[in-house]
């Protein structure tokens, strides 16, 4: 089972501290998510995870190491960053063969994925030509060639129509039944509150709680986790306050 | 290593901007020697020799060659920049040394495999022209064998040059602008900016041109060796500049 650690993660940009001694770690089996307001640090945690960035102080692993010292990394993790990372003269095709190069990954799986996302039918057409919801959908592919055990997913139901919405929580709910971690940021709170089991919500780049849904609508009083999570990441809420985290290990 | 390379010469099949520059150096080469053979003769041009191959075959190969595979790295190495792609590069092999030396042993295959593709093109053509002409054949004469070696060779090292300025700079019209500006521009004012005339034979173009063609009698122009040599130590230079930088920086940022 894979699980992802963030150990007093910091990072800074010249005086702008985006990240700020984060420190949680997720649960296999199970979907997590991560919540803030824009420039909350969200996707760069994401990036420092990813190995994109490096952080000024603190670790973030995965199974136990930095991602720069996995081997065979995309069988081991698959994420969606971006979905604007395909040349945009390149097919659909060729974008996932070419990320499946690396890893060995045969090019039947690649048709695989592609099936699974529903862009079959489109591979063959430039990625410069897709709307944004096929980007979506192409990234997703390629988080998923290589069978991960972790999936990190920044924005994935961004662009998606309300079908492919459905059809992501379904996808997403189902990896996590076969036993993967699945840690995904989101704005859609209301969407989001359907999908996860846990969330981990930061603002200002610190830990403003990590905890089970169920848990955390208990223990705070909150309606709902949009209710709980207006209120937390207002401009006048005390950051990272400890009523919040049931725990920091969501494990 | 093997898969990333072959990830990276995949990377060049399916971008039609970079193999089109490769593709068309390949038609000039032929269609120099076309017009260099067909230009023989008349109009005070010297007539067609066995003399006329070496020629031949460093004039279509050498210069347009080199930069088209230049201009072929340089879109496929800074592009993943422009486009983002470095992204999925780098979450498929964080290791980001083992990337770039990928990306220089992909260059350097893809400027030999041009090189030696037009050369072979050049001495088909060739052969067919000078025998149309009734000229003999003489592929043991001077000059064939160092044609046929150094403009691979050459193209090779460019290639390196390509993927090294493409990542140093991360912007592809940026760096395509600075690779035609030096051809075309720098490398020529520099000896009057500096008062030094010798400086010249010192630089890219210029030893790129001993390579091909040799010494010159005045000794204007470096040696063959000392000229790989330093060319050699420019595409070294640019290479581990956009290595380190490559290692250094972050990914997938507005600039990354």
């Amino acid at each position: 089972m894979s699980t992802i650690a963030v150990e007093g993660l910091t990072k800074r940009y010249g005086t702008v501290t985006a990240v700020d001694d984060l420190t949680f770690e997720l649960a296999p089996g199970r979907i997590t998510g991560f919540l803030g307001p824009n420039g909350a640090g969200k996707s760069t945690t994401m990036r420092l995870l990813l190995g994109l960035a490096r952080p000024a102080s603190g670790r973030a692993t995965i199974n136990g190491r930095p991602y720069s010292e996995l081997r065979d990394p995309l069988r081991q993790i698959g994420a969606l960053i971006d979905p604007n990372v395909f040349h945009p003269g390149r097919s659909g095709r060729a974008a996932l063969r070419i990320a499946a190069r690396p890893a060995r990954i045969p090019d039947q799986r690649v048709e695989e994925v592609l099936n699974l996302v529903g862009l079959g039918s489109a591979a063959h057409r430039r990625a410069g030509g897709y709307s944004q919801g096929m980007r979506q959908r192409l990234a997703l592919a390629a988080a998923l060639l290589g069978d991960p055990e972790t999936l990190v997913l920044d924005e994935p139901a961004s662009g998606l129509d309300p079908e492919g919405v459905h059809w992501l929580r379904g996808l997403l709910r189902g990896l996590a039944t076969e036993g993967r971690t699945v840690f995904v940021s989101s704005h859609l709170l209301a969407e989001l509150a359907q999908t996860v089991d846990d969330v981990v919500i930061i603002n200002r780049g610190r830990l403003v709680a990590a905890d089970s849904m169920a848990g955390l609508l208990e223990r705070t009083g909150a309606s709902s986790l949009e209710d709980f999570f207006l209120g937390a990441t207002s401009p006048d809420a005390r950051p990272a306050d400890p009523t919040f985290s049931r725990s920091r290990s969501l494990s | 290593m093997r898969s990333l390379v072959s990830a990276e010469l995949l990377k060049l099949r399916s971008t039609r901007s970079a193999w089109i520059p490769l593709a068309a150096a390949l038609a000039i080469a032929v269609i120099a020697v076309v017009a260099s053979t067909t230009a023989a003769g008349p109009d005070g041009n010297p007539h067609l020799s066995p003399a006329a191959l070496p020629g031949l075959l460093r004039a279509s190969g050498g210069q347009i060659v080199d930069g088209a595979v230049l201009l072929c790295w340089i879109v496929l190495s800074a592009g993943e920049f422009r486009h983002r792609t470095s992204v999925t590069t780098f979450l498929g092999e964080p290791n980001r040394l083992r990337v770039v030396s990928a990306k220089l042993i992909a260059a350097a295959l893809t400027g030999a495999a041009v090189g030696l593709l037009a050369e072979a093109l050049s001495a088909a053509t060739s052969a067919a022209a000078l025998s149309a002409h009734h000229v003999p054949l003489d592929w043991s004469q001077p000059g064939v064998l160092g044609a046929v070696v150094a403009v691979p060779l050459l193209a090779a090292l460019f290639g390196v040059l390509g993927v090294g300025l493409g990542l140093l700079l991360r912007n592809t019209a940026a760096a395509l602008g600075l690779a035609l500006m030096w051809a075309f521009v720098i490398e020529g004012i520099i000896p009057a900016l500096t008062h030094q005339p010798g400086t010249t034979r010192w630089l890219p173009e210029a030893a790129a041109n001993a390579v091909l063609h040799g010494a010159s009698p005045a000794a204007t122009t470096l040696s063959a060796g000392v000229a790989l040599a330093v060319l050699t130590g420019y595409a070294a230079v640019l290479a581990g500049a956009g290595a380190a930088l490559t290692a250094r920086k972050e990914i997938g940022t507005a600039t990354g």
